[in-house]
């Protein structure tokens, strides 16, 4: 709901937190007769072992093959009897459970969620079957080369760190891991104290608050909340290549590490990376494909988590055009840092951003996910609520200052996928080269 | 081209006006259509209809700005055809299931069609599709119908009416037998793409082919995915899609194989479950289960202003008329178990199945 002053009314909360420690947050929103359900549990794969990567996604995914009272094969086949599609997965920071269910179903739907995320079995069979699907799945992964890009960036640009690997993990990890090592992950690690329950949309909240007292109320299990990771290593100027000897196509990711979500900057950061790679008009965009043609696509993004984050610049362009493509982005980092956004460039951004925030709103799922995002972060209601009066705030001097210690100019890592004969050489004049075959990231 | 300016608006002033209003702007092209949209809060109307009227009125393509495109589509084809295994297979598969109807070209056209289109063919295209009469606008959201309808009659209006673009080529042959395309590729896995030609959008079996897919691909307990991924587990992944057309749609099987997974196996797996849904009507709790999702998917695509005028439009250009749109529920609703076999058995015929396989091959 768009108000006069530009404060974003969001639907009353209630809130609860359970006898148990387990948070729920319930908001009513007209509109289509559906609810989102989203369940996190702080429980990410961050916390996968050493040796052990995908294993926080893959006992979400297991999760769902079997709890105390149905198999997995029940709850398919009574989700999606009810017209409902029941997800599970991980990002680094959680493990999440949740679907989008018709109102009138609610109540089943909500106790499967909560069952899943609470009493699985792992069943061995099916376990295993995961298992095998997920190493199958990662080849596939290895036909994309920007999926390919996206993971040798996480795992440069955070060297040895916990958010250092993809969250599906790699096949060698996932295929040592046993049924026990998830039984014991999700023994540590998931208990009521780690987790939020969100449900929006048509609902009566004090409804839903009953049912969520009955199902999630009764668990116990005293899980610690997890240790915050470490602030990454520092990363120096370097470039890796990814051989895909067949592809006509670079991949070119240029990272370096930054922000975590709670950062007071976050609204700088937002506006000035607007300016620099956002919309349609961003400096990036402009340079490299409006004035050169060099790509269809070009974008930087903060990608924040909770302990920190990365700052990124992503592109791709035909094999000569290679460093050219880089050196046309770094360049554009270079003027940006050095004069910040233009007074009109940056109005012209914080009207783009917060003329489509009601538009990230739309949806009970999207009002759900902001609603998880600020219990996981610990931000406050109203990084959402006022959330335009603060990016109009943003000044042309906190761009800059920003962009200067965050933007991946001397530092920060240059990934190229791509067919190394081809690209290697001509990228030696932005730092050590080092190349590895592409399977190496799976 | 269309966003690289006209007679008011100039170079690069499109996108920077309309994101100084708090809106954004995309695009895309289908088989049928080419739409434009903006996304933008609701006082920047009179801005968003100022400058997509200036552009079918009075769009400039430049020499220097087509060149420039020109790199920009070849990189999209790049990512998106040439170096993407669904974007491969999904190109041959089109040419098979078409002999003549332009459907058979790509999309974004062969790259050597890309090289080689001129500023004319450019103006012509504009000039003939680009028309009023051929175009419909469909404005959803915080707006006052009659202040809209009468600021879309101020800034359109006096664009002149250019005579109706001819009918699209038909004549495409009775397939008599399979036809299939294998595409060699250095990938880590095998897949399989097969697709037959359905009925244009307007055909009652529409509905009940969107009822058919849901049964055999979406959620883990549909039949193709319990049976080839979970159970039998010779794919990783299978998605069914049926694309509604004006003309004569296609209805897609994709499999994604485990790595030492057969395509053999999969290709005979799938053939008897199509011949199950052909043979024997949908039990009712699986035709209950298909409606359901159906209803959700509809619900959530009405969730947003854009999925709506996105519903209308689709609805005018398939259906004939935006309201049908509003008929998508009683549409599904009305689906038989009958109606869904009745629509396998006309349509998905083992004889005039294409198949396309992909067969890993070593790195070159």
């Amino acid at each position: 709901v768009r108000r006069a002053d530009g404060v974003i009314a969001l639907p009353p909360l209630q809130e609860a937190r359970l006898p148990n420690g387990a948070s729920v947050v319930v908001a009513r929103r007209p509109g289509v007769p559906l609810a989102a359900v989203r369940l996190l549990v702080e429980a990410g794969a961050s916390l996968d072992p050493r040796d052990g990567h995908g294993m926080a996604n893959l006992v979400a995914q297991a999760a769902r093959r079997g709890t105390a009272r149905r198999t997995g094969k029940e709850i398919d086949d009574h989700v999606e009897s009810l017209g409902s599609e029941l997800g599970a997965g991980a990002d680094e920071d959680a493990s999440y459970f949740g679907l989008s269910a018709p109102a009138e179903f609610l109540k089943d739907l909500l106790d499967v969620v909560v069952d899943v995320a609470t009493s699985p079995t792992f069943p061995i069979r099916e376990w295993e079957r995961i298992r095998r699907r997920e190493v199958a799945g990662l080849a596939h992964v290895l036909d994309e080369p920007g999926a390919v890009a996206d993971r040798a960036m996480i795992q440069t640009a955070y060297r040895g760190h916990p958010y250092g690997h993809p969250t599906d993990g790699r096949a060698a990890h996932l295929r040592r891991l046993r049924r026990s090592d998830a039984v014991a992950f999700h023994r540590r690690w998931f208990g009521p104290a780690a987790t939020t329950l969100v449900v929006v949309g048509a609902v009566d909240p004090d409804a839903v608050l009953a049912m969520a007292t009955r199902s999630l109320g009764r668990w116990k299990a005293d899980a610690p909340r997890a240790p915050l990771p470490p602030a990454p290593p520092a990363v120096e100027r370097s470039v890796l290549v990814v051989d895909k000897p067949d592809v006509t196509q670079t991949q070119v990711r240029i990272a370096a590490p930054a922000l975590a979500r709670a950062t007071p900057e976050y609204f700088p950061a937002l506006v000035a990376n607007a300016v620099f790679g956002g919309g349609f008009t961003s400096r990036l965009m402009e340079a490299v494909r409006v004035n050169r043609g060099l790509s269809y696509g070009v974008r930087s993004r903060f990608a924040m988590s909770r302990a920190t984050g990365i700052f990124f610049v992503s592109s791709f362009t035909k094999l000569e055009s290679t460093a050219e493509l880089v050196e046309v982005i770094l360049d554009e980092a270079r003027r940006f840092c050095d004069a910040g956004p233009g007074e009109d460039e940056l109005s012209r951004a914080q009207s783009y951003l917060a003329g489509l925030f009601p538009l990230s709103l739309e949806t009970h799922d999207q009002v759900a996910e902001k609603l998880a995002d600020v219990r996981l972060y610990g931000i406050p209601l109203e990084d959402v609520s006022r959330y335009r009066e603060k990016v109009r705030a943003v000044t042309v001097e906190q761009c800059r200052e920003l962009a200067r210690r965050h933007f991946p100019l001397d530092r920060g890592v240059i990934v190229a996928v791509g067919p190394a004969r081809h690209i290697a050489r001509s990228l030696e004049r932005f730092g050590p080269v080092s190349v590895i075959p592409a399977r190496k990231v799976i | 081209m269309m966003f690289n300016g006209a007679a008011k608006y100039g170079p690069k002033e499109f996108d920077r006006l309309l994101e100084s209003r708090g809106g954004s702007s995309n695009a895309y092209t289908s088989n049928d259509v080419t739409a434009y949209y903006e996304d933008f809060a609701s006082d920047a109307l009179e801005t968003v209809l100022d400058l997509e009227a200036d552009r079918m009125r009075s769009l400039a393509v430049t020499p220097e700005t087509l060149e420039q495109e020109r790199q920009v589509v070849k990189e999209e084809r790049r990512l998106r055809t040439e170096n993407s295994v669904f974007g491969l297979m999904e190109e041959q598969l089109e040419a098979l299931v078409f002999l003549a109807h332009p459907y058979r070209w790509p999309v974004i056209g062969w790259m050597d069609d890309i090289e080689r289109i001129t500023r004319d063919d450019c103006l012509e295209f504009f000039r003939t599709y680009y028309a009023p009469g051929n175009a419909a606008i469909y404005a959803v959201g915080d707006l006052d119908p009659d202040a809209t309808i009468a600021l879309l009659e101020r800034f359109y209006g006096d664009i002149p009416a250019r005579p109706p673009p001819g009918p699209v080529a038909q004549g495409e042959p009775l397939q008599r037998g399979e036809r299939r395309a294998a595409v060699r590729y250095p990938s880590q896995a095998a897949a399989l793409l097969a697709g037959w030609r359905g009925p244009p959008a307007r055909s009652p079996d529409s509905a009940a082919l969107d009822v058919l897919q849901t049964a055999l691909a979406v959620g883990e307990s549909s039949r193709l995915r319990r049976r080839l991924v979970e159970e039998e587990e010779l794919a990783v992944s299978v998605n069914v899609s049926w694309g509604w057309r004006i003309d004569p749609g296609v209805f897609l099987i994709f499999a994604e194989l485990a790595p030492d997974g057969t395509p053999g196996d999969v290709e005979r797996a799938l053939w008897e479950e199509i011949d199950r849904v052909a043979t024997a009507p949908l039990p009712a709790a699986e035709l209950r289960r298909a409606k359901r999702l159906l209803r959700s998917s509809v619900l959530h695509e009405l969730a947003t202003h854009n999925g709506v005028a996105h519903a209308l439009g689709q609805a005018e250009v398939l259906l004939g008329d935006w309201r049908e749109a509003g008929r998508a529920l009683e549409l599904y609703a009305a689906v038989t178990p009958r109606d869904v076999r009745r629509a396998a058995e006309a349509w998905l015929d083992p004889a005039r199945r294409c198949v396309v396989t992909l067969e890993p091959e070593a790195s070159r």
